[in-house]
């Protein structure tokens, strides 16, 4: 079932149009992850996901609550980690989240603000001064105020911008985690192999939604599948035998690899293995061709770009 | 709920603001300043100025209403008349502390948030709007209260000190508690109220604090009204007064809380 449902969900500032049309549905316990390039809208969805501004046009449905309506249930239900930290830079920790647990009506805040400062490992730091903080440390105690109240759905706008590799790996283990208990998580990233490691489906946005789909889907709607074929050496009989397999479509090389596109690359493959053997080829392995994700999502930016001039 | 969210929000705004040097200085130093400065003026008034002053047109309307107001005074030598006249003013003086207080502290508690990105966490949990308003103007006002009062002592003593004891009778009347205790914490209320939605709704730091700097100007308006004796605040027509503020701060939290557009706090100043 879905948990959040948008609907031709736009928004406009002025002449600036953030967000159009964007038409999604994200599943109960999904991470999906949001990319797009700077101003692509993102923030801007996640503000209205949230409840913080209202659409210009159509709405958002999460959690059963319209965003635009049910502010205050809303708010109950969604967690939201905002682009920048927002804490108190001369209050503790501790009292940061203290403050913040103190608004949700239906919690116990004291245990709870003690649960998810342990679990960001900031309990040896729960009564130091939040600006003497590190980056890092912001983050996981921001997140832990996005977690205070236990919700079903969590709005991460680029947890990890900004760190250096070790936070950012730490926080993307507490996502994993997260998406263990089964939350359902929209993930807004400029991070295209954070969003393959952490995501089951990828949106790529730039004003418009230009696609939703899993990263796996996303490529091969761009890329056709390629087979490799690592040989010792590449002679004029393999070449000659490969070419008159009839379910070879395209054919190429690159030093002594094959790189061909069959009619269906799974089935043709030990037909394929067997002519090379024959014509005395000596194969090392055959592999699929990986196109990394940032060339679909460059790709897709580029296309967008294109359409619009 | 409302009164917890309303207390914890009135905490924090108060660790904020106490360890914040800043805003401790303007609240706990601004009062002896207003309060020494109208003193020295008064002072420097009567010694020099004393006997070409009583014949000044500016004050005979009000000097008039004085004595109708308190028969009593025509026993007190002329100059001690003004005198009195001049201390009465001090009542509506003291307003200023609690709107000086309002225009820095209420813009610095939003601004602050605003340019930090708490404010846009603390809109994301389920607080009210109302709630947030009201926490953080009394989270001001209160402070500024109690500085008023204390200020209000302060100028007796040193009243008192100065040796015009005698005069103190004439100066505390009824209408001087009225303000006191009504009137001030109306207007402290309503300077806080509109400080922090101005700001709020400001489009950045400098709008926040232009627009704190309007709501000084109707207690101005209020001490030259009286001064001029234009009207003379009886104590029923400052009990009117009293109640007219108290009724416009809750207006004003009304329309505040639709005015407020929590939204244009989330978006504006990125
Ligand atoms: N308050 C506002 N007033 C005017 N324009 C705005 C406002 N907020 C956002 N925009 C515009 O809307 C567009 C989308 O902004 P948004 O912040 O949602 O992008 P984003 O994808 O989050 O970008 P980034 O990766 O830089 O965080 C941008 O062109 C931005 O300038
Ligand atoms: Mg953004």
């Amino acid at each position: 079932m879905a948990i959040i449902e948008t609907f031709d969900l736009s928004r406009r500032f002025g002449k600036t149009t953030a967000v159009e049309d964007v038409t999604l549905a994200v599943e109960a316990g999904e991470v999906l992850g949001f990319l797009g390039p700077n101003g692509a809208g993102k923030t801007t969805t996640i503000r209205i996901l949230a409840g913080m501004i209202a659409p210009t046009k159509g709405y958002a449905i999460v959690a059963g609550h319209r965003t635009d309506r049910d502010v205050e249930q809303l708010h109950e239900t969604v967690g939201m980690l905002t682009q920048t930290p927002g804490l108190y830079d001369r209050l503790s920790a501790r009292r940061n989240l203290e403050y913040f647990a103190s608004f949700y009506p239906s919690i116990e805040s004291q245990s709870q603000v003690e649960k998810y400062i342990k679990l960001m490992g900031l309990w040896e730091r729960r009564d130091s001064k939040v600006g003497a903080f590190s980056k890092g440390m912001k983050q996981r105690l921001a997140l832990a105020r996005a977690l205070v109240h236990e919700p079903k759905v969590l709005f991460l706008d680029e947890p990890t911008a900004g760190l250096d590799p070790e936070a950012a790996g730490e926080v993307r283990e507490l996502i994993r985690t997260l998406r263990e208990e089964g939350r359902t998580i929209f993930l807004s990233t400029h991070n295209l192999n954070e969003a393959e490691m952490l995501c089951s489906r990828i949106a790529v946005i730039h004003t418009r939604l230009l696609a939703l789909d899993t990263a796996e889907r996303l490529r091969r709607r761009f890329f056709r599948r390629r087979i490799i074929v690592q040989l010792e050496s590449l002679d004029a009989r393999v070449r000659e035998a490969v070419r008159k397999l009839p379910f070879v479509q395209e054919m190429g090389e690159e030093g002594s690899q094959l790189i061909l596109e069959l009619s269906d690359s799974e089935r043709n493959r030990p037909e394929l293995v067997k002519a090379i053997v024959e014509a005395g080829g000596r194969v090392i392995g055959v592999s699929e061709k990986q196109y990394p994700l940032e060339d679909v999502y460059l790709r897709l930016i580029r296309e967008e770009s294109q359409n619009e001039s | 709920m409302s009164r917890r969210r309303i207390r914890n929000i009135l905490l924090k705004e108060w660790a904020l603001l106490f360890t914040d040097l800043n805003s401790a200085f303007v609240i706990t130093l601004l009062p002896f300043l207003v309060v020494g400065q109208g003193i020295l003026y008064i002072w420097l008034a009567s010694r020099f100025a004393g006997e070409s002053m009583l014949t000044t047109q500016v004050f005979q309307t009000a000097l008039q209403k004085l004595v109708e107001a308190i028969p009593g005074i025509t026993q007190l030598p002329g100059n001690e008349q003004l005198l009195v006249l001049l201390l009465s003013q001090f009542n509506f003086f003291l307003l200023l502390i609690p709107t000086m207080i309002a225009m820095s502290v209420a813009t610095f508690s939003i601004v602050d948030e605003k340019l930090s990105g708490s404010l846009e966490a603390l809109l994301a949990t389920p607080v009210r709007t109302w709630e947030l308003l009201l926490g953080k103007a009394l989270a001001g006002a209160i402070p500024a209260l109690v500085m008023t009062w204390i200020s209000a002592g302060i100028f007796l003593l040193v009243v008192s000190g100065l040796g015009w004891g005698e005069l103190i009778g004439f100066v505390v009347t009824t209408g001087w508690f009225l303000t006191l205790f009504l009137l001030t914490p109306a207007v402290a209320m309503l300077s806080f109220m509109l400080g922090v939605t101005g700001s709020a709704r400001a489009k950045d730091p400098r709008g926040a604090q232009n627009a704190a700097l309007l709501i000084i100007l109707p207690v101005f308006a209020l001490i030259g009204i009286q001064i001029t004796g234009i009207v003379w605040f009886t104590p029923s027509l400052i009990l009117v007064l009293a109640l007219a503020i108290g009724i416009a701060d809750f207006i004003t939290l009304r329309a505040a809380v639709r005015l407020f557009g929590r939204e244009s706090i989330v978006v504006q100043w990125r």
